[in-house]
């Protein structure tokens, strides 16, 4: 299971008149709308807003930033992607005639309700103005679509285990140093790793704050 | 925490008497579920308190797995269904398995 020690750095949601707020930029609110949608797509859903894969334009300045999501977005066109079974999993691994069973019950309904989840998450990315706002009552649903987002990003970086994890969190800090001290060549960063990696942390925090927000709000309620 | 003993009640079988307690749901650990995010599941969803939420959460992160509910085949279809909704690694199998 993962814990936040690593990311807080990274600013977090505060609690304001029962909203959750966060401010990003716009390149931040960008690239996290943009990874949304994709998770959208790769849950079989519209693609969302005007955006998606084939009216994109293959290569221009605005796409620059986006440069990273790239080769996640072409794993994530493959048919027998492992990132789909992080968000629909296999429910008895020991017992094909049960899960086979529950995925025909149920595949359909979890596919709906995370890329609803994910749709609204996009729309309050794709809001005019600096701050993400979502409503206490609403973060409970918000965290989860990050949980989705963050698996298939964990997937793309083969996070499997714990101690995974633990090594990203050491690999994005000592990248971060190289690239201060321009010694990353010496180094063979990954470019690509780095970045996904340095979006997973930040999605990490995002939905950690939320997290704490809620709890706080709901322990607020039951002493009242 | 010792959290050994719950794990042993339900492993051991002894819970599985009746027939419609003969499924139990498990949930994994992983490395992206956040430790508060799970307890907060637990909390809402099973109406577990925070005390209960926390030790399944420390059990499933520490022994890798924890036993959350118990029952029959359709209702731990829709306790799997909803953790696999909040993106938790669940299972299914026949008690005492």
């Amino acid at each position: 299971m993962g814990d936040d020690a690593a990311e807080r750095h990274v600013r977090g949601f505060t609690e304001r008149d029962g909203l959750a707020v966060v401010e990003l930029d716009d390149e931040e609110r960008a690239v996290v709308a943009r990874i949304v949608a994709d998770v959208g797509l790769l849950l079989g859903g519209e693609a969302f807003g005007v955006y998606s894969m084939s009216q994109r334009p293959e290569r221009d300045e605005a796409d620059e930033i986006f440069a990273h999501l790239s080769g996640l977005e072409e794993s994530l066109a493959e048919p027998d992607d492992p990132a789909i079974l992080r968000l629909l999993p296999n429910a008895a691994p020991t017992d094909r005639e049960v899960a086979s069973e529950f995925r025909r019950l149920t595949e359909g309904d979890l596919r709906d309700t995370k890329v609803a989840r994910l749709r609204t998450l996009w729309e309050q990315l794709s809001e005019d103005g600096p701050e993400w706002e979502v409503q206490v009552e609403d973060a409970m649903a918000t965290a989860a679509a990050l949980t989705d987002v963050r698996l298939v990003l964990a997937s793309r970086l083969s996070l499997n285990t714990d101690e995974d994890a633990d090594r990203l969190h050491t690999e994005i800090e000592l990248a971060e140093h190289a690239l201060d001290t321009d010694a990353d060549e010496d180094l063979m960063v990954d470019p690509e790793r780095v970045w996904l990696g340095m979006l997973y942390q930040a999605l990490t925090w995002l939905q950690e704050s939320l997290i704490a927000i809620v709890m706080s709000s709901e322990e607020r309620g039951r002493n009242e | 925490m010792n959290v050994e003993p719950r794990e042993q009640r339900e492993t051991d079988g002894n819970v599985a008497t009746r027939l419609d307690d003969a499924w139990v749901t498990i949930v994994w650990n992983d490395p992206v579920n956040l430790m508060s995010y799970v307890t907060h599941v637990f909390q809402s969803y099973f109406g577990f308190t925070r005390l209960e939420a926390e030790v399944r959460m420390r059990e499933v992160h520490e022994h890798g797995k924890s036993v959350v509910s118990s029952g029959g085949r359709e209702k731990m279809e829709v306790d799997v269904q909803a953790m696999h909704g909040f993106g938790l690694w669940a299972t299914m199998q026949r008690s005492g398995t």
